[in-house]
Protein backbone atom coordinates (compact mmCIF):
# COMPACT_ATOMS: atom_id res chain seq x y z
CA UNK A 1 0.00 0.00 0.00
CA UNK A 2 2.58 2.21 0.66
CA UNK A 3 4.70 1.63 -2.26
CA UNK A 4 1.44 2.45 -4.16
CA UNK A 5 1.09 5.49 -2.39
CA UNK A 6 4.56 6.14 -3.25
CA UNK A 7 4.09 5.49 -7.06
CA UNK A 8 0.82 7.70 -7.01
CA UNK A 9 3.02 10.93 -5.34
CA UNK A 10 5.61 10.36 -8.34
CA UNK A 11 2.80 10.26 -10.83
CA UNK A 12 1.39 13.00 -9.19
CA UNK A 13 4.75 14.93 -9.01
CA UNK A 14 5.71 14.35 -12.63
CA UNK A 15 2.52 15.79 -14.07
CA UNK A 16 2.87 19.18 -11.68
CA UNK A 17 5.86 19.25 -13.18
CA UNK A 18 4.95 18.53 -16.52
CA UNK A 19 1.98 21.23 -16.53
CA UNK A 20 4.16 23.63 -15.21
CA UNK A 21 7.16 23.45 -17.85
CA UNK A 22 4.25 23.85 -20.00
CA UNK A 23 2.93 27.04 -18.24
CA UNK A 24 6.19 28.85 -17.69
CA UNK A 25 7.47 29.47 -21.12
CA UNK A 26 5.94 29.02 -24.56
CA UNK A 27 8.97 30.84 -25.84
CA UNK A 28 11.21 29.39 -28.78
CA UNK A 29 14.74 30.48 -29.06
CA UNK A 30 16.38 30.69 -32.18
CA UNK A 31 19.20 28.63 -33.94
CA UNK A 32 22.18 29.53 -36.00
CA UNK A 33 21.86 29.97 -39.15
CA UNK A 34 21.21 32.38 -42.04
CA UNK A 35 18.53 33.38 -40.15
CA UNK A 36 17.52 32.90 -36.81
CA UNK A 37 14.05 32.61 -35.41
CA UNK A 38 12.37 33.14 -32.00
CA UNK A 39 8.59 33.52 -30.62
CA UNK A 40 6.92 35.03 -27.74
CA UNK A 41 3.72 34.50 -26.52
CA UNK A 42 1.70 37.58 -25.43
CA UNK A 43 -0.81 37.66 -22.92
CA UNK A 44 -3.27 39.76 -21.27
CA UNK A 45 -6.16 40.42 -19.66
CA UNK A 46 -8.65 43.74 -20.07
CA UNK A 47 -11.40 44.30 -17.30
CA UNK A 48 -14.72 44.62 -17.34
CA UNK A 49 -14.93 48.23 -17.89
CA UNK A 50 -17.94 51.13 -18.73
CA UNK A 51 -17.81 55.12 -18.89
CA UNK A 52 -20.64 57.62 -19.01
CA UNK A 53 -19.88 60.80 -20.59
CA UNK A 54 -22.01 63.30 -22.44
CA UNK A 55 -23.99 64.82 -19.44
CA UNK A 56 -24.98 68.29 -19.26
CA UNK A 57 -26.66 70.63 -16.88
CA UNK A 58 -30.52 70.69 -16.31
CA UNK A 59 -32.18 73.93 -16.38
CA UNK A 60 -35.81 74.68 -15.90
CA UNK A 61 -36.21 78.60 -15.95
CA UNK A 62 -39.36 80.71 -15.39
CA UNK A 63 -41.33 77.45 -15.90
CA UNK A 64 -44.98 77.50 -15.69
CA UNK A 65 -46.53 76.33 -13.06
CA UNK A 66 -49.60 75.01 -14.73
CA UNK A 67 -47.26 72.68 -17.74
CA UNK A 68 -45.05 69.71 -16.51
CA UNK A 69 -41.09 70.21 -16.79
CA UNK A 70 -39.39 68.02 -18.64
CA UNK A 71 -35.44 67.66 -19.75
CA UNK A 72 -34.33 64.73 -22.10
CA UNK A 73 -30.52 64.56 -22.49
CA UNK A 74 -28.87 62.02 -24.79
CA UNK A 75 -25.67 60.51 -22.80
CA UNK A 76 -23.03 58.10 -24.05
CA UNK A 77 -22.26 54.99 -21.76
CA UNK A 78 -19.67 52.40 -23.08
CA UNK A 79 -19.52 49.50 -21.62
CA UNK A 80 -16.79 46.69 -22.58
CA UNK A 81 -18.13 43.10 -21.50
CA UNK A 82 -19.23 40.88 -23.88
CA UNK A 83 -22.60 41.86 -24.04
CA UNK A 84 -22.09 45.56 -24.20
CA UNK A 85 -24.47 45.27 -20.70
CA UNK A 86 -24.40 48.29 -18.13
CA UNK A 87 -26.67 48.91 -14.89
CA UNK A 88 -27.10 52.90 -14.02
CA UNK A 89 -27.88 53.78 -10.28
CA UNK A 90 -29.42 57.55 -9.55
CA UNK A 91 -28.61 59.35 -6.37
CA UNK A 92 -30.11 63.18 -5.59
CA UNK A 93 -28.50 65.63 -3.35
CA UNK A 94 -31.52 65.48 -0.66
CA UNK A 95 -32.05 64.07 2.37
CA UNK A 96 -31.44 60.11 2.08
CA UNK A 97 -30.42 60.80 -1.01
CA UNK A 98 -34.06 62.15 -1.92
CA UNK A 99 -34.32 63.26 -6.08
CA UNK A 100 -34.87 67.02 -4.58
CA UNK A 101 -34.23 70.69 -5.43
CA UNK A 102 -33.65 73.30 -2.49
CA UNK A 103 -33.27 76.43 -1.47
CA UNK A 104 -32.48 76.76 1.98
CA UNK A 105 -35.41 75.09 3.69
CA UNK A 106 -37.33 75.15 0.64
CA UNK A 107 -37.32 71.67 -1.30
CA UNK A 108 -39.35 70.43 -4.34
CA UNK A 109 -38.66 66.34 -5.62
CA UNK A 110 -38.22 65.93 -9.26
CA UNK A 111 -38.03 62.52 -11.04
CA UNK A 112 -35.58 60.86 -12.85
CA UNK A 113 -36.16 58.83 -16.13
CA UNK A 114 -33.76 56.26 -18.01
CA UNK A 115 -34.02 54.54 -21.43
CA UNK A 116 -31.27 52.62 -23.21
CA UNK A 117 -31.96 54.38 -26.52
CA UNK A 118 -30.74 57.97 -27.34
CA UNK A 119 -33.59 60.13 -27.99
CA UNK A 120 -36.23 59.21 -25.65
CA UNK A 121 -38.53 61.68 -24.16
CA UNK A 122 -39.47 58.83 -21.37
CA UNK A 123 -38.01 55.97 -19.54
CA UNK A 124 -37.71 53.94 -16.52
CA UNK A 125 -38.76 55.97 -13.50
CA UNK A 126 -35.30 55.94 -11.24
CA UNK A 127 -35.40 55.35 -7.30
CA UNK A 128 -32.97 56.56 -5.70
CA UNK A 129 -29.84 54.33 -5.16
CA UNK A 130 -31.47 51.24 -7.05
CA UNK A 131 -29.46 49.78 -9.61
CA UNK A 132 -31.61 49.91 -13.05
CA UNK A 133 -30.31 46.63 -14.31
CA UNK A 134 -30.29 44.89 -18.03
CA UNK A 135 -29.44 47.58 -19.70
CA UNK A 136 -27.52 47.41 -23.53
CA UNK A 137 -25.15 50.00 -24.82
CA UNK A 138 -24.54 50.29 -28.41
CA UNK A 139 -21.28 52.71 -28.13
CA UNK A 140 -18.14 51.61 -30.18
CA UNK A 141 -16.10 53.86 -28.83
CA UNK A 142 -15.41 54.67 -24.92
CA UNK A 143 -16.64 58.86 -25.22
CA UNK A 144 -18.97 57.68 -28.19
CA UNK A 145 -16.55 59.53 -30.54
CA UNK A 146 -16.74 57.73 -33.23
CA UNK A 147 -19.93 55.46 -34.25
CA UNK A 148 -23.06 55.86 -32.22
CA UNK A 149 -22.32 59.39 -30.61
CA UNK A 150 -25.25 58.71 -27.72
CA UNK A 151 -26.47 55.63 -26.74
CA UNK A 152 -29.05 56.42 -24.09
CA UNK A 153 -31.52 59.01 -22.78
CA UNK A 154 -31.91 61.03 -18.90
CA UNK A 155 -35.12 62.44 -18.29
CA UNK A 156 -35.68 64.97 -15.77
CA UNK A 157 -39.07 65.64 -14.96
CA UNK A 158 -40.94 67.86 -12.19
CA UNK A 159 -44.90 67.61 -12.16
CA UNK A 160 -47.46 70.28 -12.21
CA UNK A 161 -47.48 69.86 -8.38
CA UNK A 162 -44.34 70.07 -7.19
CA UNK A 163 -43.80 73.11 -9.56
CA UNK A 164 -47.39 74.24 -8.21
CA UNK A 165 -45.58 73.90 -4.33
CA UNK A 166 -42.50 76.25 -5.30
CA UNK A 167 -41.90 79.30 -4.31
CA UNK A 168 -42.17 81.99 -7.13
CA UNK A 169 -38.77 83.75 -8.44
CA UNK A 170 -36.70 81.47 -6.20
CA UNK A 171 -33.67 79.36 -7.03
CA UNK A 172 -33.76 75.80 -6.34
CA UNK A 173 -30.76 73.84 -7.13
CA UNK A 174 -29.56 70.31 -6.42
CA UNK A 175 -27.64 67.36 -7.54
CA UNK A 176 -28.24 64.08 -9.60
CA UNK A 177 -25.26 61.39 -9.68
CA UNK A 178 -25.30 58.96 -11.91
CA UNK A 179 -23.22 55.28 -11.56
CA UNK A 180 -23.27 53.37 -13.92
CA UNK A 181 -21.24 49.17 -13.66
CA UNK A 182 -20.80 47.10 -16.44
CA UNK A 183 -22.96 43.80 -16.46
CA UNK B 1 33.20 42.11 -47.08
CA UNK B 2 29.24 41.88 -46.61
CA UNK B 3 28.56 41.68 -50.08
CA UNK B 4 26.75 38.45 -51.49
CA UNK B 5 25.77 37.05 -54.87
CA UNK B 6 25.20 40.75 -56.04
CA UNK B 7 28.81 41.47 -56.20
CA UNK B 8 29.45 38.41 -57.91
CA UNK B 9 27.80 38.70 -60.83
CA UNK B 10 28.79 42.53 -61.60
CA UNK B 11 32.44 41.81 -60.84
CA UNK B 12 32.25 39.23 -63.65
CA UNK B 13 31.42 41.48 -65.92
CA UNK B 14 34.53 43.63 -66.86
CA UNK B 15 36.61 40.83 -67.48
CA UNK B 16 35.40 40.13 -71.25
CA UNK B 17 35.89 43.87 -72.29
CA UNK B 18 37.97 46.40 -73.42
CA UNK B 19 39.53 48.75 -70.20
CA UNK B 20 37.37 51.90 -71.27
CA UNK B 21 34.39 49.81 -71.24
CA UNK B 22 35.13 47.73 -67.95
CA UNK B 23 35.77 50.61 -66.17
CA UNK B 24 32.18 51.70 -67.57
CA UNK B 25 31.13 48.65 -66.33
CA UNK B 26 32.58 48.62 -62.70
CA UNK B 27 30.89 52.54 -62.28
CA UNK B 28 27.50 50.94 -63.12
CA UNK B 29 28.08 47.69 -60.73
CA UNK B 30 28.73 50.26 -58.10
CA UNK B 31 25.86 51.98 -58.81
CA UNK B 32 23.69 48.61 -59.05
CA UNK B 33 25.49 47.49 -55.60
CA UNK B 34 24.61 51.36 -54.01
CA UNK B 35 20.93 50.95 -55.31
CA UNK B 36 20.61 47.53 -54.04
CA UNK B 37 21.93 48.73 -50.69
CA UNK B 38 19.54 51.01 -50.42
CA UNK B 39 16.35 48.94 -51.12
CA UNK B 40 17.05 46.09 -48.96
CA UNK B 41 18.97 45.04 -45.97
CA UNK B 42 22.71 44.78 -46.54
CA UNK B 43 22.97 41.33 -47.62
CA UNK B 44 25.73 39.26 -45.42
CA UNK B 45 28.33 37.08 -46.74
CA UNK B 46 27.28 33.38 -47.53
CA UNK B 47 28.45 31.88 -44.10
CA UNK B 48 27.72 34.99 -42.00
CA UNK B 49 24.85 33.59 -39.34
CA UNK B 50 22.88 34.84 -36.68
CA UNK B 51 21.02 33.23 -33.71
CA UNK B 52 18.52 34.82 -31.46
CA UNK B 53 18.04 33.43 -28.20
CA UNK B 54 17.07 34.52 -23.88
CA UNK B 55 13.35 34.76 -25.66
CA UNK B 56 10.70 34.86 -23.03
CA UNK B 57 6.98 35.11 -22.80
CA UNK B 58 5.35 38.24 -21.95
CA UNK B 59 2.70 38.15 -19.49
CA UNK B 60 1.05 42.02 -18.88
CA UNK B 61 -1.80 39.96 -16.54
CA UNK B 62 -4.80 42.19 -15.86
CA UNK B 63 -4.54 45.26 -17.19
CA UNK B 64 -5.94 47.56 -14.46
CA UNK B 65 -5.47 51.12 -15.41
CA UNK B 66 -6.88 50.99 -18.94
CA UNK B 67 -6.14 54.71 -19.69
CA UNK B 68 -1.92 54.51 -20.11
CA UNK B 69 0.07 52.22 -21.70
CA UNK B 70 1.10 48.99 -20.14
CA UNK B 71 5.01 48.08 -21.08
CA UNK B 72 7.02 44.95 -21.12
CA UNK B 73 10.76 44.80 -21.78
CA UNK B 74 12.67 41.74 -22.51
CA UNK B 75 17.05 41.98 -22.70
CA UNK B 76 17.54 38.96 -25.24
CA UNK B 77 20.41 37.74 -26.69
CA UNK B 78 21.18 38.42 -30.69
CA UNK B 79 24.67 37.24 -32.16
CA UNK B 80 26.15 37.92 -35.43
CA UNK B 81 28.79 36.53 -36.89
CA UNK B 82 29.49 39.04 -40.34
CA UNK B 83 32.40 41.25 -40.08
CA UNK B 84 30.39 44.31 -38.98
CA UNK B 85 28.25 41.87 -36.15
CA UNK B 86 25.45 43.72 -37.98
CA UNK B 87 21.89 42.22 -38.19
CA UNK B 88 18.21 42.96 -39.08
CA UNK B 89 15.08 42.03 -37.12
CA UNK B 90 11.91 41.18 -38.66
CA UNK B 91 8.49 40.24 -36.45
CA UNK B 92 5.33 39.18 -37.36
CA UNK B 93 2.27 39.19 -35.20
CA UNK B 94 -1.09 36.24 -35.19
CA UNK B 95 -3.22 39.29 -36.58
CA UNK B 96 -3.85 39.39 -40.11
CA UNK B 97 -1.29 39.55 -42.43
CA UNK B 98 1.13 39.07 -39.98
CA UNK B 99 -0.39 42.59 -37.89
CA UNK B 100 0.53 42.93 -34.30
CA UNK B 101 -2.55 42.12 -32.25
CA UNK B 102 -3.74 39.96 -29.69
CA UNK B 103 -7.31 37.92 -29.91
CA UNK B 104 -9.50 36.86 -27.24
CA UNK B 105 -12.19 34.93 -29.00
CA UNK B 106 -13.61 37.29 -31.93
CA UNK B 107 -11.92 40.32 -30.02
CA UNK B 108 -8.67 41.69 -31.12
CA UNK B 109 -6.57 43.49 -29.23
CA UNK B 110 -3.60 45.63 -31.40
CA UNK B 111 -0.13 45.94 -29.78
CA UNK B 112 3.16 47.74 -30.80
CA UNK B 113 6.73 46.18 -30.99
CA UNK B 114 9.92 48.00 -30.34
CA UNK B 115 13.63 46.98 -30.80
CA UNK B 116 16.52 48.74 -29.06
CA UNK B 117 20.24 47.30 -29.82
CA UNK B 118 20.87 47.63 -26.32
CA UNK B 119 19.74 45.67 -23.61
CA UNK B 120 17.55 47.02 -20.43
CA UNK B 121 15.58 49.62 -22.68
CA UNK B 122 12.24 50.45 -22.28
CA UNK B 123 12.06 52.25 -25.79
CA UNK B 124 13.33 51.50 -29.19
CA UNK B 125 12.11 51.68 -32.65
CA UNK B 126 9.04 50.58 -33.58
CA UNK B 127 8.94 47.97 -36.15
CA UNK B 128 6.38 47.03 -38.63
CA UNK B 129 4.39 44.27 -39.25
CA UNK B 130 7.13 42.36 -41.76
CA UNK B 131 9.17 44.62 -42.54
CA UNK B 132 13.04 44.20 -41.49
CA UNK B 133 14.94 46.47 -39.07
CA UNK B 134 17.70 47.00 -40.68
CA UNK B 135 21.29 48.67 -39.33
CA UNK B 136 21.40 46.68 -35.83
CA UNK B 137 24.46 45.77 -34.12
CA UNK B 138 25.16 43.28 -31.55
CA UNK B 139 27.89 43.11 -28.94
CA UNK B 140 27.62 39.55 -28.26
CA UNK B 141 30.60 37.17 -28.58
CA UNK B 142 29.03 34.08 -27.90
CA UNK B 143 26.18 32.44 -29.96
CA UNK B 144 23.73 32.22 -26.21
CA UNK B 145 25.80 35.50 -24.39
CA UNK B 146 26.97 32.35 -22.15
CA UNK B 147 29.98 34.47 -21.72
CA UNK B 148 30.54 38.45 -22.82
CA UNK B 149 27.59 40.14 -22.63
CA UNK B 150 24.46 38.20 -21.29
CA UNK B 151 22.39 40.23 -23.25
CA UNK B 152 22.79 42.67 -26.32
CA UNK B 153 18.97 44.23 -27.38
CA UNK B 154 16.04 44.96 -25.99
CA UNK B 155 12.42 43.42 -27.22
CA UNK B 156 9.81 45.89 -26.03
CA UNK B 157 5.93 45.26 -26.31
CA UNK B 158 3.38 47.67 -25.59
CA UNK B 159 -0.23 48.07 -25.21
CA UNK B 160 -1.41 51.57 -26.25
CA UNK B 161 -3.91 53.17 -23.82
CA UNK B 162 -6.37 53.85 -26.91
CA UNK B 163 -6.30 50.06 -28.03
CA UNK B 164 -6.86 49.49 -23.83
CA UNK B 165 -9.52 51.37 -23.04
CA UNK B 166 -11.52 50.75 -26.04
CA UNK B 167 -10.74 46.76 -25.67
CA UNK B 168 -13.81 44.66 -25.10
CA UNK B 169 -13.22 42.55 -21.46
CA UNK B 170 -11.64 39.22 -21.77
CA UNK B 171 -8.25 36.81 -21.55
CA UNK B 172 -5.96 38.01 -24.80
CA UNK B 173 -3.30 36.18 -26.44
CA UNK B 174 -0.74 35.99 -29.49
CA UNK B 175 2.31 35.12 -30.30
CA UNK B 176 5.10 37.10 -31.70
CA UNK B 177 7.77 35.59 -34.29
CA UNK B 178 10.96 37.28 -34.77
CA UNK B 179 13.26 36.28 -37.59
CA UNK B 180 16.94 37.65 -37.68
CA UNK B 181 19.79 37.93 -40.39
CA UNK B 182 23.07 39.30 -40.45
CA UNK B 183 24.18 41.79 -42.56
Amino acid sequence: MKMLNARVRQLTLAAILSLSTVAASAATQGSLGATSSGTVSISASVPSRVQLTGLTDVAFTNQDPAVAAANAQNVCVWSNTSTKGYNVTATGSGTSSAFTLANGSLTVPYAVEWAGSSGASSGTALATGTALTGLTSTATSPTCSSGASSTASLIVKISTANLQSMQAATSYTGTLTLVVAPE
Amino acid sequence: MAIGPIATAHAKAPRSSGPAVAAGLARGAVLCLAAAAALSPAPAAAADKARLTNLTDVAFGMVANLSADAVRAESVCLYSTSSTNGYHVTATGTGAGGAFELSSGTSALAFDVAWNSAPAQSSGTLLTPNVPLTGQFSTATQQTCNSGPATTASLIIILRSGALSSAMAGDYSGTLTLVVAPE
